[in-house]
């Protein structure tokens, strides 16, 4: 492979990061700000994870998480903070999926049907849906927070690191 | 993936400060919009787990192979009289609606669902009040129902708790026990039996059957 294919297949691979996290901050605005402007109804399905015992934190929990949502996707948008913002989202993933996981279990069991045929609203943002296609979703936005945690997308971004000259790399481009 | 101790530390203060500006501007934001939720209130006055109101599947709309209907109005039932309320069935709800003393204020319904439901249709001359922001309408309703002989609260039907919320925010608010009644099957069955419905505001949109 010479030189020139190198350079375009790595812009190409830092194009494709780069949309990747534009996707990515996208959809979490998007779906943040869907709760926001509907918060009693994310209160209501944030209750059925039965997560907290009390009204404070349940309040606190349906109140702050779709503005904060919202917030890490600007800062993906913008590419401020990067990495730390994907690994927020890996944080909040991880555990909402094993809750979401959980719920569809419990809702099997009780209507006794297939696993995939398991439809409901999960508090999500996208009203009800299958679970098994959610899972999928929450996988791939888990993997592609992974990616980003790696490093990449980097272009375009206004601030990659909150702290650069700790993150032990060059920020390239934009 | 970060490779050095250091720079695993470092995305982890960074981390940490995303989550604790982003819960703050969250927390702003909701004290802030309109719509927003206050904190300290209990929203679920019979329960915050939703287990501890109704035990099976009652948030889950039914999918592809549905739930047995005896089973959910069962469900239905005991969480009500979990609560201490008192459950109409539609066609008590019927009779109720069709009473000239309803003409009078002397039967008084309460829909307990959010607002653009409200205006998008409801029981006719029914009273809308969200159990989210009640302070809205709440001080004029509540001297209503206080008034009233019979008060039905209804919201959606099924899994909805919006109706159980407003009965018992009325009940703390004075109106007797006897007095309120829940409409379990709320306005999904309604209109589902082609009964009259009322667009835009009280008493001021089109009835159609």
């Amino acid at each position: 492979m010479t030189a020139d294919q190198t350079m375009w297949k790595r812009k190409a691979f830092e194009a494709a990061a780069v949309a990747v996290r534009w996707a990515l901050g996208a959809y979490f605005v998007y779906m943040g700000l869907k709760k926001a402007m509907h918060p009693e109804e994310f209160l209501k399905l944030t209750r059925q994870y039965e997560m907290v015992h009390t009204p404070f934190l349940l309040n606190t929990i349906a109140a702050g998480l779709p503005w904060f949502e919202a917030f890490c996707g600007i800062l993906l948008l913008l590419g401020i903070a990067v990495r730390g913002t994907a690994l927020t989202l890996v944080a909040v993933l991880v555990p909402f999926t094993w809750l979401v996981l959980r719920r569809a279990l419990v809702l099997q069991a009780l209507r006794a049907i297939p696993f995939c045929a398991v439809k409901f609203d999960c508090g999500c943002g996208a009203g009800e849906v299958y679970i098994c296609n959610k899972l999928a979703e929450n996988i791939i936005l888990i993997l592609v927070s992974c990616w980003l945690l790696s490093g990449v997308g980097r272009a375009f971004c206004a601030r990659h690191a909150l702290f650069p000259g700790k993150s032990g790399k060059v920020k390239a481009g934009g | 993936m970060p490779s050095s101790k250091s720079e695993i530390r470092t995305i982890v203060v960074e981390a940490a400060i995303v989550v604790i500006v982003g819960l703050g501007i969250g927390l702003a934001a909701n004290a802030l919009s309109p719509r927003g939720l206050a904190l300290s209130r209990n929203y679920f006055p019979g329960g915050t787990n939703q287990a501890a109101a109704a035990p099976g599947p009652v948030q889950a709309v039914p999918g592809p192979a549905e739930t047995n209907e005896p089973s959910e109005a069962a469900q239905l039932s005991e969480r009500l009289r979990g609560k201490g309320l008192q459950e109409l069935k539609l066609n008590q709800v019927e009779i109720l609606f069709d009473d000239p003393r309803r003409q009078d204020g002397r039967i008084v319904f309460v829909d307990a669902r959010n607002p653009d439901d409200y205006q998008e249709g409801h029981i006719p001359g029914a009273y809308e009040l969200d159990p989210y922001h009640p302070e809205k309408e709440l001080g004029t309703i509540l001297p209503i129902c206080q008034a009233a002989e019979k008060v039905v609260v209804y919201c959606t039907g099924g899994d909805c708790e919006d109706s159980d919320t407003v009965a018992l925010l009325l009940q703390d608010g004075g109106v007797p026990d006897q007095k309120l009644f829940v409409y379990g099957g709320g306005f999904t069955a309604w209109e589902a039996a082609h009964l009259p419905v009322e667009t835009g505001a009280r008493n001021g949109g089109t009835d159609s059957k």
